[in-house]
C-alpha cells in the first residue's frame, strides 16, 4: 500500500512545493479588502491553472493556485458503505474542530471529501515545508481515520 | 442494567438479594419500578403489613401478531415458572394492571443454606429468561431427546423485542433459529451488517468447530417461507443459527436459551461499543494531526525574526503598541 501510494504522494508534495509561493495581495476591486483570490475568482490574471492529480477514479487531489492563496481538495477512497460512513463521520469531526486546524476549509469543494485553504498569512505564520509535511501526513495514513 | 451480560443479571440479583436480608430482619416499605433492555419492566412491592411477601410484576415487550400468547404470556411460561421456583412463588391471577405477570415471593420459603438461596435468587433475577424463554426451552428440551415437539407449528415465532419476533423451525435432529435484524439508525445498520458478516467468518475458524453453524443473508432464508410478510422486513438481513442436540445437553441448555434470547441485544451492544471505539480513534487521530500542524509553527526566536516581514493585517493591538514604544 505504502509503496504504490508513494509516487502519488511525491507528486502532490512536489506540486505543493512549487505552488506554495504566495504573497500578500490586497483586493483589486474593493479598497481595504484582502481576500483569498482562489475563493473569489474575481480576476483571471491572478489565478494559475488548477492541477488535478489522480491516483485512480476514487482517489484524486485538486490543487488550485492563486496569487495569495492555495486550495487543496482531496477525495479519499471509499470502498464500501462502512468506509463511506467512517469518512463522513471523521470529516464531520474535523470540520467541528476547524478552529484548531486553521488551514482547514469548513466545507469541502463540491465533489471532494475535504479541502484545505492556505493563504499567505498561513505561510508567514508557519514554516512552509512543515505545512506541506502536514498535508502529506494527512493523506499518508493507511486510512483517513485510523 | 442495560447490558445483556451476566453482570446485568448479577446487578439485578444482588439488589434483590441484599433486599431480602433487610426485609427478613425488619419490615421495609418498598415500591420500586425498573426497566430492563428490550422494554421489559419490573415493579417490586413490599408492604409493611406482610414483610415476608415480595410482589414482583413484570411487563413484557408488546408481542407482534404472529407470536402465540396465552393470557398475556408466551406458551409454557406458567409451567416454567412453577418448575423453576417451586413453592417460593405464587402466581397471582389476574396480574396487576399494565403488567403481564404478577407473582408473590414468599421469603420465608427461601432455603436456609447460603448457596441454595443464592442459586434460587439468581433464578428470580433472571425471571425474564424463564418467562420469555419458556417456549424456546420447551423446543430445545425436545431437541435434546431428539423429538419434534408435538402440537406445535412447523415455524414458531417468539417475541424478543417490542413488536419484533424471531423464528424457530424445530426438526427431530436440529432446530433452526432465524433472527430478522432491525436497527433504527442507518449507521447502526451498516455497522451491524459488517459485524454479522464477521460473525459468520469467525465461525469458520478451526477453534469454533463445535459452535452452532451461523449464516447471514440479506434476504429471508427458505425456512421463513410461511412467515407473514410484515415480519420479514429487516434492514440488516437475517441471521440463522442451527442448534444441534449437542448444544443443549445437560447444563448447556440454560446458557443456550439465554444466548439465543438476548442475541439482538448482544449485537446491538457491540454495535454501540464499536461506535464508541471509532470515536476514540478519531479523536486521537485529530489530536495527532493538530500536533503535526503546530509543529509547522516556528517558536520563540524565529517568531521575532519573522514578525518584521509579516503582512500588516496580522498586527494585533498589542504588537502595534509594542512597536510604537520601541
Amino acid at each position: 500500500m505504502a509503496n504504490t501510494s508513494r509516487s502519488y504522494l511525491t507528486c502532490i508534495r512536489n506540486t505543493l512545493e512549487a505552488a506554495m509561493c504566495l504573497q500578500n495581495f490586497p483586493c483589486q476591486e474593493v479598497e481595504r479588502h484582502n481576500k483569498p483570490e482562489v475563493e473569489l475568482k474575481t480576476s483571471p490574471e491572478l489565478l494559475l491553472n488548477p492541477v488535478l492529480i489522480c491516483r485512480n477514479e476514487a482517489e484524486k487531489c485538486l490543487i488550485e493556485i492563486s496569487i495569495n492563496s492555495l486550495r487543496i481538495s482531496i477525495k479519499v477512497k471509499q470502498a464500501d458503505e462502512l468506509e463511506n460512513i467512517l469518512t463522513k463521520k471523521f470529516l464531520r469531526f474535523l470540520s467541528m474542530r476547524a478552529e484548531a486546524f486553521q488551514v482547514l476549509r469548513r466545507k469541502p469543494v463540491q465533489g471532494y471529501d475535504i479541502s484545505f485553504l492556505v493563504t499567505n498569512y498561513h505561510c508567514e505564520d508557519m514554516q512552509k515545508h512543515k505545512l506541506i509535511d502536514f498535508i502529506v501526513q494527512f493523506m499518508e495514513a493507511r486510512s483517513l481515520y485510523a | 442494567m442495560l447490558l445483556p451480560t451476566a453482570q446485568a443479571r448479577e446487578t439485578y440479583l444482588s439488589s434483590i438479594y441484599s433486599g431480602c436480608n433487610i426485609l427478613l430482619d425488619k419490615g421495609v416499605e418498598l415500591d420500586c419500578q425498573s426497566v430492563e433492555f428490550d422494554d421489559v419492566r419490573y415493579h417490586i412491592q413490599v408492604s409493611l403489613r406482610y414483610p415476608q411477601f415480595l410482589v414482583l410484576s413484570m411487563s413484557l415487550p408488546t408481542p407482534p401478531p404472529e407470536t402465540i400468547f396465552v393470557d398475556g404470556l408466551p406458551f409454557g411460561a406458567i409451567e416454567a415458572i412453577k418448575a423453576a421456583y417451586g413453592v417460593l412463588v405464587q402466581i397471582l391471577d389476574p396480574p396487576k394492571d399494565g403488567y403481564n405477570l404478577t407473582m408473590r415471593l414468599d421469603l420465608v420459603q427461601l432455603p436456609q443454606d447460603e448457596e441454595l438461596q443464592y442459586d434460587l435468587l439468581e433464578k428470580v433475577a433472571s425471571v425474564r429468561e424463564v418467562v420469555l424463554g419458556a417456549p424456546l426451552r420447551v423446543v430445545l428440551k425436545h431437541l435434546a431427546s431428539k423429538r419434534v415437539p408435538p402440537d406445535l407449528d412447523r415455524l414458531i415465532a417468539l417475541v424478543h423485542r417490542p413488536r419484533e419476533s424471531f423464528f424457530l423451525a424445530p426438526e427431530a435432529d436440529k432446530v433452526t433459529v432465524v433472527y430478522p435484524m432491525r436497527f433504527n439508525d442507518s449507521i447502526d445498520t451498516v455497522l451491524a451488517i459488517s459485524f454479522l458478516e464477521e460473525f459468520v467468518e469467525a465461525r469458520r475458524t478451526a477453534g469454533l468447530n463445535n459452535a452452532p453453524p451461523c449464516f447471514w443473508s440479506p434476504s429471508p432464508p427458505q425456512v421463513l417461507e410461511e412467515a407473514p410478510t410484515e415480519a420479514l422486513s429487516a434492514n440488516s438481513g437475517f441471521v440463522t443459527f442451527v442448534i444441534y442436540p449437542r448444544h443443549v445437553e445437560g447444563r448447556k441448555l440454560d446458557r443456550t436459551v439465554w444466548s439465543l434470547l438476548t442475541f439482538h441485544a448482544y449485537v446491538s451492544y457491540h454495535v454501540k461499543c464499536s461506535e464508541g471505539f471509532m470515536h476514540t480513534r478519531m479523536r486521537r487521530r485529530v489530536e495527532s494531526l493538530i500536533q503535526a500542524l503546530d509543529r509547522a509553527k516556528p517558536e520563540g526566536e524565529d517568531l521575532k525574526k519573522n514578525s518584521q516581514n509579516k503582512s500588516s493585517k496580522r498586527l494585533s493591538l498589542m504588537e502595534i503598541r509594542n512597536n510604537s514604544n520601541s
